[in-house]
């Protein structure tokens, strides 16, 4: 019940009680409430005319990284005894200094500042309004308000740094890049001897081959090395990524995806990322600084997902990549994934499978007991075998112990050529 | 200050209520009111800001009461209007808690307890000069009253009919 209905109430039962007893003490013993009331109507505030700007340190911030959020209230209207203001954030953020809710004092044209410090993991935050309540100054009277003061905040992935991720696919781009094309041209590494042609620098004739034929000279030429295409598929489906209830392995799979996604687009690479969960998510490929903050945005919203329709991989369409482009699965891989898998693999795409291991996270979870024991050597053998049938389809597949960072765990490995990787990262 | 103030505002209300009916030989009714005080300023220690609602009309019930036992009127419209004074400190404490730390925190304590003390002031005056004119209760009192009580009735309906 309102402050001012109780002391209604009040009011009248005591005008009541002098009516029905005809004891005019009663009336009198009404005075201070009806004066208290009179006080606060006539005090009442106008609904609230403000502008209200919202101001970020940063919009772009790593996690559990302090921003701070300064919001400029303006009073257009009148003079506002009391007003309190909740700026309505997620319940992930966490507020580190400052309050995001104030009642202040705000005379008629000033000015108030309201600056609170969070921070929060890995997410997309959207600050989309502030609740506002104006009341007069004995509280009696409220006038609420709902203002549209919107605003974004994402906080990136971390991402580990991976020196360099080498691929090698039959199809490229022809811009230049890092990664050998398979056609003879400009680049460092030899490639084979043809007839020289005019324009050919002298310090390309290989004088042993020309010395061999009377009247021809010949050139070295060197493998062209190009860009080319990348797509990274990150699993965010909820069987997938979900042990024990609430624990996730989908922040690893985050990261991996972010590591890798920076190393090849500062390769030079066509990156494109698509977030499979309850939707598809797709990024549309592209180059440079620019893709690699869309790639991070849509990496800073991606959460797991639950649907019917995407619970296997069937919709991993490959019209969604260039023909024969490098494809990166980050993924912890289920049974019923090895057909599509091999199905890519059999369009021609390269696929690489970087596969965060399951079963030991979800090992060092469980109590220890016997019975758990022979449950993971199970499971273990039933992975082992999938992982086997998938590197016989000539999927690359790199097994990534969580508990190691992943740069430090799965970077030798990429840098090594496919035949000799070593399957598990321990 | 605020504290202060609440604290002061419910020991002033229940003090002067048990004093008046101590006085007039109602011991038990005093006790309950010692007690009933005694609560009210637990609930503080607890946040229960509900409680100064119920104190509140504790406190008006007994002045009342005590009108009708035709005690000393000046005590009892006292104990009611410092029960309206800890009333509006309960409430004003608790918009204070959402305010960490701000510098605008204590001149805003300032002003309500002047403005609040004001107004029970202005209330306690005109109870006073009515008291001491000691209006009789004509017919006239008696039809304004029904207007007055029959409008405010049809507010609260309305009011309920709102929510």
């Amino acid at each position: 019940m309102g402050r001012s209905i109780l002391l209604s109430t009040l009011v009248y039962g005591l005008l009541l009680a002098g009516l029905v007893t005809l004891r005019a003490e009663f009336v009198a013993l009404a005075i201070p409430f009806s004066v208290y009331l009179f006080y606060g109507f006539w005090n009442a505030p106008e609904l609230p005319d403000l502008q209200i700007e919202r101001k970020f340190s940063n919009d772009r911030a790593a996690p559990d990284t302090d921003v701070t959020i300064t919001l400029s209230i303006k009073n257009n209207g009148g003079h506002l005894e009391e007003l309190y203001l909740d700026d309505e954030i997620s319940s992930q953020l966490s507020v580190r200094i400052g309050w995001p809710r104030q009642l202040f004092r705000l005379p008629k044209g000033s000015t108030h500042t309201v600056t609170y410090t969070i921070a929060g993991p890995r997410g997309a935050y959207v600050f989309d309004s502030v609740s506002l309540e104006g009341t007069d100054s004995l509280g009696l009277v409220r006038r609420t308000k709902t203002m549209s003061v919107k605003g974004r905040l994402f906080v990136f992935p971390e991402v580990r740094h991976l020196k360099s991720v080498p691929i090698r696919l039959r199809k490229t781009r022809v811009y230049a890049g890092t990664i050998p094309a398979r056609s003879g041209g400009a680049g460092t590494e030899f490639f084979g001897v043809r007839e020289y042609q005019p324009g050919d620098s002298p310090r390309a004739i290989n004088w042993h081959v020309s010395a061999r034929h009377a009247e021809t000279l010949y050139s070295n030429e060197y493998q062209q090395e190009r860009v080319a295409d990348v797509g990274i598929v990150l699993d965010a489906r909820e069987r997938a990524n979900l042990f024990r209830g609430t624990r996730s392995i989908f922040e690893h799979s985050v990261s991996a995806a972010a590591a890798l996604s920076d190393a090849f687009i500062s390769q030079g690479n066509r990156v494109g990322l698509l977030v499979y969960g309850s939707y598809l998510s797709w990024t549309l490929p592209g180059y440079g600084k620019v893709q690699r903050e869309r790639i991070m945005r849509s990496l800073a919203g991606a959460s797991i997902g639950v649907s019917s329709v995407f619970a296997g991989l069937e919709h991993l369409s490959s019209r969604m990549f260039p023909t024969e482009s490098q494809i990166v699965l980050v993924s912890s891989l289920l049974h019923d994934d090895l057909k599509i898998v091999v199905q890519l693999r059999a369009r021609g795409y390269q696929v690489m499978v970087i596969s965060p291991d399951p079963v030991k996270f979800e090992r060092e979870l469980l109590p220890a007991s016997a019975e758990v024991d022979i449950a993971a050597r199970i499971i273990r053998m039933e992975r082992d075998l999938l992982i086997r049938r998938l590197e016989r389809a000539g999927v690359q597949v790199i097994e990534w112990d969580v508990s190691r960072r992943f740069d430090q765990a799965v970077g030798p490995l990429l840098r090594r050529p496919h035949a000799a990787i070593s399957r598990r990262t321990s | 200050m605020t504290l202060f103030a609440l604290v002061s505002g419910i020991l002033l209300s229940i003090g002067a209520l048990a004093w008046e009916y101590s006085q007039a030989g109602l011991a038990s009714l005093s006790l309950f009111l010692l007690f009933f005080g005694l609560a009210w300023l637990f609930s503080l220690w607890h946040n229960w800001d509900w409680f100064s609602s119920l104190g509140l009309f504790v406190a008006v019930f007994a002045a009342a009461i005590g009108f009708w036992f035709e005690l000393n009127s000046s005590w009892m419209v006292a104990g009611a209007a410092f029960a309206l004074f800890a009333w509006d400190m309960t409430e004003f404490r608790r918009r204070l808690r959402v305010i960490i730390v701000d510098d605008q925190i204590r001149g805003m304590e300032r002003r309500h307890i002047a403005r609040v003390s004001l107004v029970i002031l202005a209330g306690l005056f005109l109870v006073t000069i009515a008291l001491l004119i000691q209006l009789r209760f004509t017919f006239e009192w008696g039809v304004l009253l029904v207007i007055v009580i029959l409008l405010g009735i049809a507010q609260l309906v309305a009011w309920f009919r709102r929510q």
